[in-house]
């Protein structure tokens, strides 16, 4: 074997052999030390991402890409299946990306979660998260990444529902289990085609075989498997419901590893969807639509957590739309920045939250600037870093997403529409800066503010230089592959910075307005539709349950209870004899001494007649 | 008609008048009702020399029998008549009455 694919495989096999040895160590019966969660689990990540940065290191340096085929798992006459693993551009930059994102996390939990009675608990479900996730981004066939695909999905329901003597949190857990659902149809769906059609789950071969073959319908089928899992339009309800979960959770799962699962598929299997323009445009439209959507939605939430879940949405629209201009490695390059300044926003909201005593609504927050200075400026960072500043992270991806999205033989509306959202980003964002950190403080005045604890301090010290210096680093060290168009007219080069700063300065403008009152009543209709989240949920989650409930009753109680064993079986005789038993009684009326005066005469008259 | 025949006839007819028109006593309608089986089994009697059927013999003794258990069926109403109703008379059986 060739020395670097040596070096990747092993380094694979270590990493996995590093992040599961915590999980085995909890499977035997002896009692775990009190700091497992700190020494084992996190100690484990972040030894598996400098691990990871071997291979990183390697490839940057050599651009060599392996496949490894091991062990073989079912051969039938049609369909092999082995176990193997794919070290592409695309898995070797964003393997250490999650690893690092992952192991800020894991110390971040320490904290957060240090008053939690099942905290190792909550840490072995992380790292079997992390171990599926690896497996999905490193998979060379369509089952193994299912297997990855199911494994998140399945941790993603277990982790929402942490707290799960809350309703609402299994409600939300659920509802996150059911859209994904909808959304595996789709990849089924696309891997039987594959396995019918084109005779293989293996990425290369499948690559190989379909280039005459009209791929619509499983691309349609993998576009609704990132729709359910990305929460994109139509399947988006579950990732705001998904924040009854910890804030580890969601700055893990729901903002840079699970929900880009979705979009990594698409990414994967972009080859595949290139000459299909049918499956471009709809990526492209469905993510103009989902950004847009969720970035209205966002406006006017006022918890922080929900706010950062719709911006998560709204960047998910956003890779989406990428790939429908078939730039994937653009979406990837989004992946990439995204992980680092969302995963940085989640930590302060969930520094500022257990600081504020679980405070989670923004207009009881406020002033923060003075009182919590670290998390104010992270979160100023993370921010400006989400709406595409200049040189931080998100500027290399987000502006090389409008450029090229502003340059190609575009849909109209769809621009549109993804431009009206990037500048929405930037109002939500100044919502969130101005209501927690600028002002005055409008919560309680013994609220427990402590930025001391290093496991705070450092991880988002980390996501900081990450959101910093992610994107140069990122776009200093690939090679693109597809050529950019770098020259247009100034007025489309500036465009993302243009509505961006428009959006800011009418945010400020709003944020100000909120002690001034300009009209004696309210237009309040737009205000609703925000904040009911397009009224989606309430309709949707309620009407679907009542029509089914409706035919239920229909059937099993009108149909067979009242009409064929009351009306028309069994009582139908005693129903129609009842009347006519009743009504005869009713004619009799016991007058004996009238029936037998009548009988006789009858009697007389015949012995008369005949006796003449 | 045979002037036996008349005769048996009108014995039944006026042991039903009696029957039918009885106002007062319940046991004056049990005495007709035995009247009519009186005349039936004079009747059946009679049958077999009529007609000379002798196939038909052991009918009256048939008839007798179970006007017997006829006249005891009814007389044991007649008491518990009086005993729930307190009378024999026939106004009392007006249940039936609207």
């Amino acid at each position: 074997m060739h020395p670097t694919t040596l070096m990747y495989t092993s380094s694979l096999l270590l990493m996995f052999a590093v992040l599961l040895y915590p999980l085995l160590v909890t499977f035997t019966s002896l009692p775990l030390n009190n700091d497992w969660a700190s020494s084992h689990a996190k100690t484990a990540v972040k030894s598996a991402f400098l691990i990871s940065l071997a291979p990183l290191s390697l490839f940057l340096s050599t651009g060599m890409e392996a496949v490894t085929s091991s062990w073989t798992w079912m051969v039938t006459t049609t369909l092999d299946i082995t176990l193997s693993f794919k070290f592409d551009h695309y898995s070797i930059i964003f393997i250490p990306i999650a690893l690092y994102v992952t192991w800020s996390i894991l110390e971040f939990a320490t904290w957060y979660m240090h008053s939690d009675p099942l905290m190792n608990r909550f840490f072995k479900y992380l790292l079997t998260f992390l171990v599926a996730m690896l497996i999905l981004v490193s998979a060379n066939n369509l089952f193994q990444l299912f297997i990855g695909w199911e494994g998140v999905g399945i941790m993603s329901f277990l982790l929402i529902g942490w707290w799960h003597g809350r309703a609402d949190a299994n409600t939300a857990a659920l509802q996150a289990v059911l859209y994904n659902r909808v959304g595996d149809i789709g990849l089924i769906l696309g891997m039987a085609w594959l396995a019918t059609n084109v005779n293989s789950w293996d990425i290369q071969q499948m690559f190989i075989l379909s280039k005459n073959l009209d791929m619509t319908l499983p691309l349609l089928g993998l576009i609704l498997a990132a729709t359910g899992k990305s929460a994109q339009f139509g399947l988006h309800p579950w990732l705001p419901a998904a924040m009854e979960g910890p804030t580890p959770v969601s700055a893990l799962l729901h903002s840079s590893t699970m929900v880009v699962a979705g979009i990594f598929l698409l990414i994967r299997m972009s080859p595949l969807m290139e000459n299909n323009q049918t499956a471009l445009t709809l990526c492209l439209c469905l993510g103009a639509l989902t950004t847009m959507f969720t970035a209205t939605c966002a406006l006017t939430q006022n918890d922080i957590k929900k706010i950062v879940a719709f911006s998560t949405s709204s960047q998910l629209g956003l890779m989406m739309v990428t790939i429908g201009l078939n730039q994937p490695q653009l979406a990837f390059l989004h992946i990439c920045t995204h992980a680092f300044f969302k995963a940085m926003l989640f930590l302060c909201s969930g520094s500022v939250i257990h600081s504020l005593n679980d405070e989670q609504d923004i207009r009881k927050m406020g002033g923060l600037h003075h009182l919590a200075p670290f998390t104010s400026s992270c979160l100023t960072v993370g921010s400006l870093a989400l709406t595409g500043t200049p040189f931080l992270a998100g500027f290399f991806s987000k502006d090389a997403i409008i450029e090229a999205l502003n340059t190609s033989h575009v849909n109209a509306w769809a621009l549109t529409l993804t431009l009206i959202a990037t500048s929405f980003t930037a109002i939500y964002s100044l919502r969130v800066i101005f209501f927690v950190t600028m002002g005055t403080p409008r919560f309680l005045p013994l609220s427990p503010i402590n930025e001391n604890n290093p496991a705070v301090i450092n991880p988002l010290k980390r996501l900081a230089w990450g959101s910093i210096f992610g994107g140069l680093l990122v776009m200093l060290n690939i090679n693109l592959f597809k050529t950019p168009v770098l020259t247009m007219p100034a007025e489309l080069k500036l465009a993302a910075l243009a509505v961006s700063i428009l959006g800011l300065l009418t945010a400020l403008e709003l944020a100000t307005l909120t002690s001034k009152q300009f009209k004696v009543t309210p237009l309040r209709t737009p205000h609703h539709f925000s904040t009911s989240l397009g009224f989606i949920p309430a309709i949707i989650h309620r009407q679907i349950p009542q029509l089914t409930l409706l035919l239920g009753q229909k059937i099993a109680s009108q149909m067979v209870d009242q009409t064929w064993l009351e009306k028309t079986g069994p009582k139908a005789i005693a129903n129609a004899t009842t009347p006519l038993a009743s009504a005869t009684s009713n004619m009799q009326q016991g007058l004996i001494k009238t029936y037998l005066t009548l009988f006789l005469m009858t009697l007389v008259l015949v012995t008369l007649i005949s006796a003449t | 008609m045979t002037p036996t025949h008349f005769t048996i006839s009108s014995a039944f007819l006026l042991g039903m008048m009696g029957l039918a028109f009885h106002r007062t006593h319940l046991l004056s309608a049990l005495l007709c009702l035995e009247a009519m089986m009186l005349a039936l089994f004079i009747a059946l009697s009679l049958w077999s020399l009529q007609l000379d059927a002798t196939g038909c013999s052991t009918a009256p003794m048939l008839m007798l029998a179970f006007s017997a258990c006829e006249a005891s069926a009814g007389l044991a109403l007649l008491v518990a008549t009086a005993r729930t109703h307190g009378t024999g008379h026939m106004q009392a059986l007006n249940l039936l009455q609207c």
